[in-house]
């Protein structure tokens, strides 16, 4: 009997820290980027990067683009500084603790897009160096994938690189061999060093992550989707076409396995061996307990068999191998560019998103009045089916 | 006997019970918080990365400036030769604000070597048209002669790129820069001087990151 209260005092202990985690603690209005302002200031410091990619890319959507800057500084410090030990990380790969304890940079596909954003906000503020920094570092943080066929494989990126390069008096001619090498859908154009007018378009929905496994110790990708194909733009009398070049499910689900994928795995074979241990123990030990009479050297062995299963049962119940699932959830699915040349001053400009038949989508089609810099300066247009 | 089988049951639960309530703490990280910590700008933080960093620029503009004031075509001139600045370029990897440098280099010079160079103020050039039209139409007052052209040409270029070379695997990051400056003869567009600081750093991220 009080082996049994003890036993419920301490399951309940155990279950108590199931409770640590706090939930939201400010109300969500409905609109992303509220949303997102007041998650950012009242959310854990081990969230908070992720809320910031989050509301940067609203906040880029709908034009924003000083705070979109405001929230990817912040956000590429965190990726920046994660060198060297780190308590919450280390506690992501304990037993005992969840690896969502750790601060979110993201995976590598979500690390470049961060990039990718920054890359183009500099663009747009004519630092085209700092720009191409970002593109730089972009593909680096895809460079450690396990199958290196996948490994710094952005044509996107590649190709924004050699642009500035060339636009910057250098040779980008061998980032742009790189992009024409990696392409798997549309193959990018030459350069055009004269095109003043520059779309970064995206759509789509990117990739979510789920966990899967007996204990949910596997990270999985379900696949991001889209209706829209490519986008038409007219303006000026000229109609262009922008074909994707980058599939961010295609990025997030080719980098093969990652090394807390081990670890999580590892947790998960700890949870199962404990688990079996303590059945084997609390079987083992009620029989034996049962069997003789009272008093009697089995009934000893009997119930410390019982105990040892029941706590080898509560290190399973507290191993956690559970994958993070934590995931910058507004990306598009696609990415694309196109530059056009454009005498300088208002322009109309038509976008429209094409289905896989080549029709516009009626509801996405966009008009916007756009005013085209004086050279040499460019002029940076960011569309999105999501543009608001 | 009973007291074995009391000490049995009641000494793994003690134990449970020390290794469940440990949870208290978690989701709890540095309570009371840390103290804001005054470092020398040419002193490595504890937060740190592989890019530029406020000691990598103290170290590279104090060689640079130093090394300025050994060239002859400075340390020779009769009168101060005029530099102007011209943007840094950056052919990193990482994003930075690289007018620091020169902006840097500037200030030693100027404060700590007087009247060896001399800077002009081209970016104020707006304000300071604006304050000659001013004088040049008399409605404020003037020390000179506000028809002459005062504002002064540059004799030399001061300028410099940042370039870097990235590898990364699965045993970390190692990010290697060059940073090089030099002085251009704004006349002739010869290189007068030249000189260069490298940086290497490298780190590997928590295993829960890779």
């Amino acid at each position: 009997m009080k082996m049994l209260a003890s036993s419920c005092l301490v399951g309940a202990l155990v279950a108590g820290c199931a409770t640590t985690e706090t939930s939201e603690n400010w109300q969500r209005t409905g609109d992303p980027l509220v949303d997102g302002r007041a998650a950012i200031e009242h959310s854990q410091k081990r969230d908070r990067a992720l809320w910031e990619y989050r509301t940067a890319a609203t906040a880029m959507r709908r034009g924003q683009f000083g705070e979109a800057k405001q929230w990817l500084d912040d956000a590429l410090l965190t990726l920046g500084g994660i060198y060297g030990p780190d308590k919450d990380a280390r506690k992501a790969r304990s037993y005992f603790a969840s690896e969502s304890k750790k601060t979110f940079i993201g995976e590598p596909y979500e690390r470049v897009m961060a990039y990718y954003y920054r890359g183009i906000l500099y663009w747009i503020d004519g630092e085209l160096d700092n720009a191409r920094a970002c593109f730089r570092s972009g593909e680096i943080m895809d460079s450690d994938a396990e199958n290196k066929s996948y490994s710094g494989d952005y044509v996107l990126l590649d190709y924004l690189d050699g642009l500035i390069t060339s636009k910057l008096g250098s040779d980008g001619s061998e980032a742009l061999k790189r992009a024409q090498a990696e392409s798997r859908m549309a193959k990018p154009p030459d350069f055009d060093l004269q095109a003043n007018a520059l779309f970064f378009v995206e759509f789509g929905s990117g990739p979510l992550k789920y966990a899967t496994g007996q204990y949910g110790e596997e990270l999985r990708f379900r696949p991001g989707h889209s209706p829209v194909r490519a986008i038409q733009i007219k303006l000026n009398g000229q109609t262009v076409r922008a074909e994707p070049y980058d599939d961010l499910t295609f990025q997030a689900t080719t980098r093969g396995g990652r090394v807390m994928d081990h670890i999580l795995a590892n947790k998960a074979v700890f949870k199962r061996a404990t688990d079996t241990a303590g059945n084997v123990a609390i079987i083992g030990g009620a029989i034996l307990a049962s069997q003789q009479g009272s008093h009697s050297a089995a009934d000893e062995v009997g119930l410390g068999l019982l105990a040892a299963g029941i706590i080898s049962k509560i290190f399973s119940a507290a191993t956690t191998p559970t994958a993070d699932v934590r995931a910058w959830d507004n990306l598009p699915q696609f990415l694309s560019f196109t530059a056009v040349r454009l005498p300088a001053g208002p322009q109309a400009v038509t976008v429209e998103f094409l289905d896989a038949n080549g029709s516009p989508i009626a509801n996405l089609t966009q008009t916007v009045t756009m005013t085209v810099s004086d050279p040499p300066r460019d002029t940076v247009i960011f569309v999105s089916d999501k543009n608001q | 006997m009973k007291k074995r089988i009391l000490a049995g049951i009641f000494g793994p639960s003690v134990l449970l019970a020390i290794i469940a309530t440990g949870c208290a703490s978690s989701g709890v990280k540095n309570p009371s918080g840390i103290g804001v910590t005054e470092m020398r700008a040419d002193e490595k933080g504890f937060v740190a990365g592989t890019g530029v960093e406020s000691q990598d620029l103290v170290a590279v503009t104090d060689k640079m400036a130093r090394s300025i004031l050994d060239t002859p075509q400075i340390k020779n001139a009769q009168n101060p030769p005029v530099v102007l600045l011209d943007p840094v370029l950056n052919d990193t990897r990482f994003p930075i604000n690289k007018d620091l440098f020169l902006t840097r280099i500037q200030v030693l010079l100027n404060s700590k070597c007087e009247k060896k160079v001399q800077f002009v103020a081209r970016d104020r050039m707006a304000a300071l048209e604006h304050e000659r039209d001013l004088k040049r139409t008399g409605q404020v007052t003037t020390s000179s002669d506000s028809n002459v052209v005062e504002f002064k040409g540059g004799d030399f270029f001061l300028t410099g790129k940042l370039q870097s070379l990235t590898t990364r695997n699965s045993r970390g990051i190692s990010d290697y820069i060059l940073y090089s400056f030099e002085l251009v003869d704004a006349r002739t567009s010869a290189i007068v001087w030249q000189d260069f600081a490298e940086m290497k750093k490298q780190g590997v991220e928590d295993a829960s990151y890779r």
